[in-house]
């Protein structure tokens, strides 16, 4: 648990930070790549349709 | 900076809306499956139809009941908005889920009046988007849940900035507490 006061917490960015941070842009990117290749061409209701 | 009394107030109303949204995303996840697996057309109609009204009047507004009383929380107490990487994740849950949220009535609204239609095949009827968004709700209050519980360590640089600030006008402070004779 972190602690407002901890020196620790100074100490550059976290492992668990850069993790998120990579798996956050993975989603992002395929995201995109989603919406750019045709899937999300027409994104909207009728895309969910069956 | 907020008193004790007007945090812990805060505090409890984001709790109770933040835990009350992820109540209500997994009765949303449960009636989504039901639409997909039910024998019974009008089970199957009902679960889509009443999806968009469900949304409408409880997931919406607990999820900026939570974003509020979460910013309110944050700047009014020790941990602040931006000083914290995992209150800061937090944030970015909260604020994306709530967009997206947004943006799905629209799509609820089409599952919802293609389930009125009784002309409509029921194969049409089931639709699986509602299952998948509501999974992925799930996964990412789940996540907010955890950073919550373990407040995982992590200044941004912003909060290292602020966190010298503090730490020289302390030495200051004591400093004049004590002058040198």
């Amino acid at each position: 648990m972190a602690d407002v006061t901890d020196p620790e917490a100074r100490l550059g960015t976290p492992l668990w930070v850069k993790v998120f941070g990579v798996i956050a842009l993975v989603v992002l990117v395929l995201f995109v790549i989603v919406f750019i290749t045709g899937g999300g061409a027409m994104h909207g209701p009728a895309r969910h349709a069956p | 900076m907020l008193s004790p009394w007007v945090r812990k107030l805060v505090l409890t109303l984001h709790v109770t809306a933040s835990v009350g949204w992820l109540g209500a995303v997994i009765a949303f996840l449960a009636l989504a499956v039901l639409g997909l697996t039910s024998q019974d057309p009008q089970t199957v109609r009902g679960a889509f139809l009443v999806m968009e009204p469900a949304a409408g009047s409880i997931l919406v507004p607990l999820s900026f009941a939570s974003l509020l009383t979460g910013v309110i929380q944050s700047l009014g107490g020790a941990w602040g908005l931006f000083r914290h990487y995992w209150v800061l994740f937090k944030l970015l849950i909260n604020v994306t889920a709530s967009i997206v949220l947004l943006l799905y009535m629209q799509t609820l609204r089409y599952v919802a009046g293609v389930a009125a239609d009784p002309a409509t095949d029921l194969a049409l009827v089931r639709n699986p988007s509602p299952l998948l968004h509501a999974g992925a709700a799930l996964l990412l209050l789940l996540v907010a849940v955890i950073l919550s519980v373990y407040k995982p360590r992590g200044l941004t640089p912003y909060g290292a900035r602020k966190e010298r600030e503090r730490q020289r006008q302390r030495r200051r402070g004591v400093g004049l507490a004590n002058p040198i004779r």
